[in-house]
C-alpha cells in the first residue's frame, strides 16, 4: 500500500511518516500544497492524508483539482472541529475526516478502513483457501498457523489478496509497495515472491508471463 | 412586561377617572339646570292660576287695564324665594297719588268660598289638576277646593301680613309669592291684602317621574361614553405603548441569546423611533464584539491544536517500539519544540486578555524613545547578522511619557518583523523623531512588502499575510495585534504602509503631554 501524507508542520509529518511506514505502508510526504497536488496527480496513491491549512494551495483547493482526475481515497486533517467544516470537508469529496489533535491509532484505523472500501473488501479479514490475512494485526496464517512474513511480504500478499482475482502488474506492484525513496532492484520483488511461495504454497500466487501476479480469488 | 401593563393600567386608571367626574359633574349640572327650569315653569303656572283665580276682583284694582298673564321671574331666582314683581296696577302711583285701599274682605272671602264649589275644584283630576286653600288672617279656615289634599298645612309669615295690615302704611308689594315643594305638589302661596292667605298647588308627580327619567337617560348616556372612552382610552394607550413592547419583546429574544434580532423601526420616528435607533446600533456593536470574540476563541483553540497534534503524534509513534535513543531524542525535540509553540502562544493570548480588561494601567513615566529603541537594536542585532540584514538608526534623544517596557516590547516585535521579512542583505531602518504634539518611530524595511488586500487586516488577531511562514515558525499571528492593543492603551497609533516588491513602514505615534 502506498499512501501520500501532506502535510505543511515538519514536526507531524515526520511523525506521520515514520508511524506509517512502520505499518508496513510505503509513504511519501509533501510539505505544501503544490508539491501534494504534483505527487497526488502523478502517482496512483492507495489513500491520501492531506491537511487543510496548507501554505501554497490549500487542502480543499487539492482535493478539488484531484476530484477532477482521480478517485484516491483522501483523509483530511483539520485544526477546525467546527461541523461546517467537516460538512465542508465530507461534501467537497474528502472520504474521511480527522481533527487535530488525533490519536495515531484513529488514524491508522481509518486509512486501513478506507483502503479496505476502495478495494470493496469490507471484512478486515480475508480468506483465500486455507490461508487467512488478518488486515487488522497485519498477520497471515495457513490452516490456523500464523506464518511469519517481512513487512514487505506481507504488504505484497496483503496487495494482491485485496484485488484477488485480478492480475497485477510488475510495474503496479512496484509503485504501490515501495516509496519515492526505496531504490530497490527489481528483481527483489522476484525474491519477495519466492519467499512467500515458500511459506504459503507455491500455488498461492501465481505468475502470468508478461503481465505480472494473481491470487486466485477463493 | 409587568412594567409595561402596568403602564398601560395606570394610563387607562388615570382616563377613567378624568371621564368618570367630566361626566357625572357635566350630568349633575345639567340635570339641575334642567330642573330648576322645570320648576319655574310650574311656578309660573301656578302664579296664572292663582291670579286667575282673583282675576274677577282685579278690574275692581285697575279698571282700564284687565291684568294678564304675570311674568314668572326673572332667570337665576331660586323658586322658594321667589318674591312677585310689583304688578303695576296696584303699584303706588309715583309722585304719591291716591292708593288704592283693600277691598272688602267679606267679600273676598264669600268669593273664595265660592269659588270653591266652582266645578273645576271638584271633579277634576287630582293629578293634572291644580287646588287651593285659603285662610283668614287668624289662622282659620276659609276655604278649600275639594280636589286638594286634606293636610296642606298654612305657611308661616305672620309679620308680613300683620304687616301689611296697618291701613295707611305701605305694604311693599301687594302679592308676596312662596314657592314650595311638599312631597310630590308644588304649592305657591300668597298674602292677599285683604287678610285671607291663600296656597295654589298641584301635584307634580308626572314632573319628579320625568327628572327621574331623564336622571336615569344622563346616568345611561354617560355610562355609554365611558365605555367608548375606556375602549378608545385602551386603544390609544396600546397603541403608544406597542413600540416599547416592540423593543421589549426584540430585547428579551436577544436575552435568549439571538444577536441577530432588531427592533423594527419603520413607522417610528418619535421619541421611541430614536430609542430604537440607539438600541439597535448598540444591538449591532454587540452582535459584532460577540462575533469577534467567537472568532478568536476558535482561532485561538486552532493554533493551539496544530502544536498539539505534533507532541501526540510524536509520542505515540515513538512509543509504539523499542528504538534506539537517538530516536527518543528526535522525538522529544519535536515535542519541545511543539510545546514551546505553546508556551508563546498561551503567553501571547494572556498578554493580550491583559490588555482587553484594561487590568495592567500603563505607566506613565518620562523615558527616552531613542534608548528604548537603541535596547532592542541590541537585542535583535545577532538576528540581524544572521540573516545578513543591516540595521540602520537614526535616534537623536526623543523624550515622552508612557510604559518604556511595553513600548520597547512594540519596538522589538515591530525590529523582529523587520529582519525576520527582509530580504538577505536587505536593510532596516529605524528612526525617532518629535514633533510639537507627538513623538513619532518609524521602522523601515526593504523586504517583499505586504500586498494592499492584507494591508488593512495586519493588525488583526491571528491574521497571517502568507500562511506559508506558519509552519513550524515562532510566529503566532498575535505579535502586531498585540502591539496595536499596546499603542491603544497610550492613546498612541499604529500605522502601515507598504510598496508590494519594495518594503514595509511601520509608524508608531505617541501623544506628548
Amino acid at each position: 500500500m502506498r499512501l501520500l501524507v501532506v502535510e505543511d508542520e515538519a514536526d507531524l509529518r515526520s511523525s506521520l511518516l515514520k508511524a506509517l511506514r512502520e505499518e508496513g505502508y510505503a509513504v511519501d510526504g509533501a510539505a505544501d500544497g503544490e508539491d501534494g497536488l504534483y505527487k497526488a496527480e502523478c502517482s496512483d496513491y492507495d489513500a491520501i492524508v492531506l491537511d487543510v491549512m496548507l501554505p501554497g494551495i490549500d487542502g480543499w483547493e487539492i482535493l478539488r483539482r484531484l476530484r477532477a482526475a482521480k478517485k484516491t481515497p483522501v483523509l483530511m486533517l483539520t485544526a477546525r472541529g467546527a461541523v461546517r467544516d467537516r460538512v465542508r470537508g465530507l461534501d467537497s469529496g474528502a472520504d474521511d475526516y480527522l481533527v487535530k489533535p488525533f490519536d495515531l491509532a484513529e488514524l491508522l484505523a481509518r486509512l486501513r478502513a478506507l483502503v479496505r472500501r476502495s478495494s470493496s473488501v469490507a471484512q478486515a479479514r480475508i480468506e483465500i483457501g486455507d490461508v487467512v490475512v488478518d488486515l487488522v494485526g497485519r498477520t497471515v496464517s495457513r490452516g490456523g498457523v500464523t506464518v511469519s512474513l517481512t513487512a514487505r511480504e506481507y504488504s505484497l500478499v496483503e496487495f494482491l489478496a485485496l484485488r484477488s482475482g485480478a492480475v497485477i502488474s510488475r510495474s503496479m506492484l512496484y509503485e504501490h509497495l515501495f516509496d519515492e525513496n526505496d531504490d530497490t532492484l527489481s528483481n527483489l520483488l522476484d525474491v519477495h515472491v519466492s519467499n512467500i511461495r515458500k511459506k504459503l504454497g507455491r500455488d498461492f500466487i501465481t505468475t502470468r508471463r508478461g503481465h505480472g501476479y494473481c491470487i486466485e480469488a477463493p | 412586561m409587568r412594567l409595561l401593563s402596568s403602564i398601560r393600567w395606570r394610563l387607562q386608571a388615570w382616563h377613567g377617572l378624568i371621564l368618570v367626574s367630566v361626566l357625572v359633574g357635566f350630568g349633575v349640572m345639567a340635570w339641575h339646570a334642567a330642573r330648576k327650569a322645570q320648576l319655574q315653569r310650574i311656578d309660573a303656572e301656578l302664579e296664572q292660576r292663582l291670579m286667575g283665580l282673583f282675576r274677577p276682583e282685579l278690574p275692581r284694582r285697575n279698571p282700564p287695564e284687565p291684568h294678564g298673564v304675570p311674568p314668572s321671574g326673572p332667570p337665576g331666582e331660586r323658586p322658594g324665594e321667589r318674591r312677585g314683581e310689583p304688578r303695576p296696577a296696584p303699584g303706588p302711583p309715583p309722585g304719591g297719588g291716591p292708593r288704592m285701599g283693600p277691598r272688602d274682605p267679606e267679600e273676598l272671602r264669600s268669593r273664595l268660598r265660592e269659588a270653591a264649589g266652582r266645578a273645576e275644584f271638584v271633579a277634576s283630576d287630582a293629578a293634572t289638576s291644580f287646588y287651593f286653600v285659603a285662610w283668614d288672617k287668624d289662622g282659620s279656615a276659609l276655604a278649600r277646593s275639594p280636589n286638594g289634599p286634606t293636610d296642606v298645612p298654612r305657611p308661616g309669615g305672620e309679620g308680613r301680613t300683620s304687616d301689611r295690615d296697618r291701613p295707611g302704611v305701605r305694604p311693599g308689594p301687594p302679592f308676596s309669592f312662596q314657592a314650595r315643594s311638599r312631597g310630590e305638589q308644588r304649592e305657591l302661596s300668597v298674602d292677599l291684602p285683604e287678610g285671607p292667605r291663600v296656597v295654589v298647588g298641584r301635584s307634580i308627580a308626572e314632573d319628579l317621574a320625568a327628572m327621574r327619567r331623564l336622571a336615569y337617560g344622563f346616568a345611561a348616556a354617560g355610562a355609554g361614553v365611558l365605555a367608548l372612552g375606556l375602549v378608545g382610552g385602551w386603544w390609544l394607550a396600546t397603541r403608544a405603548i406597542r413600540p416599547v413592547q416592540d423593543i421589549s419583546s426584540t430585547a428579551l429574544r436577544i436575552a435568549a441569546g439571538d444577536l441577530s434580532q432588531r427592533i423594527n423601526t419603520a413607522g417610528t420616528e418619535n421619541e421611541l423611533g430614536q430609542l430604537a435607533d440607539v438600541l439597535n446600533a448598540t444591538f449591532a456593536r454587540l452582535e459584532a464584539s460577540f462575533a469577534q470574540q467567537a472568532q478568536f476563541t476558535q482561532d485561538a483553540s486552532h493554533e493551539l491544536r496544530t502544536p498539539l497534534a505534533v507532541i501526540l503524534s510524536q509520542a505515540q509513534t515513538v512509543l509504539a517500539r523499542e528504538r534506539p535513543a537517538a530516536e527518543y531524542r528526535e522525538a522529544l525535540e519535536a515535542c519541545l519544540r511543539a510545546a514551546e509553540r505553546m508556551r508563546r502562544l498561551t503567553e501571547s493570548l494572556l498578554d493580550l486578555a491583559r490588555l482587553d480588561s484594561g487590568d495592567e494601567p500603563m505607566q506613565r513615566a518620562p523615558f527616552d524613545l531613542a534608548r528604548v529603541a537603541r535596547e532592542s537594536l541590541e537585542l535583535l542585532r545577532p538576528l540581524a547578522g544572521e540573516r545578513s540584514v543591516e540595521l540602520r538608526a537614526e535616534l537623536p534623544a526623543t523624550p515622552c511619557r508612557g510604559d518604556s517596557e511595553r513600548i520597547g516590547q512594540v519596538v522589538t516585535n515591530l525590529l523582529k518583523n523587520a529582519i525576520d521579512f527582509n530580504r538577505p542583505g536587505g536593510e532596516v531602518r529605524v528612526a525617532v523623531r518629535k514633533t510639537a504634539v507627538e513623538v513619532v518611530l518609524s521602522v523601515a524595511d526593504t523586504g517583499g512588502g505586504i500586498r494592499a488586500e492584507d494591508l488593512p487586516h495586519v493588525f488583526e488577531r491571528f491574521y497571517r499575510a502568507d500562511p506559508s511562514r506558519t509552519g513550524g515558525d515562532s510566529r503566532t499571528g498575535l505579535g502586531l495585534a498585540i502591539c496595536k492593543a499596546i499603542v491603544d492603551a497610550h492613546s498612541g497609533s499604529l500605522e502601515v504602509e507598504s510598496q508590494p516588491g519594495a518594503g514595509s513602514t511601520f509608524t508608531l505615534r505617541l501623544p506628548c503631554e
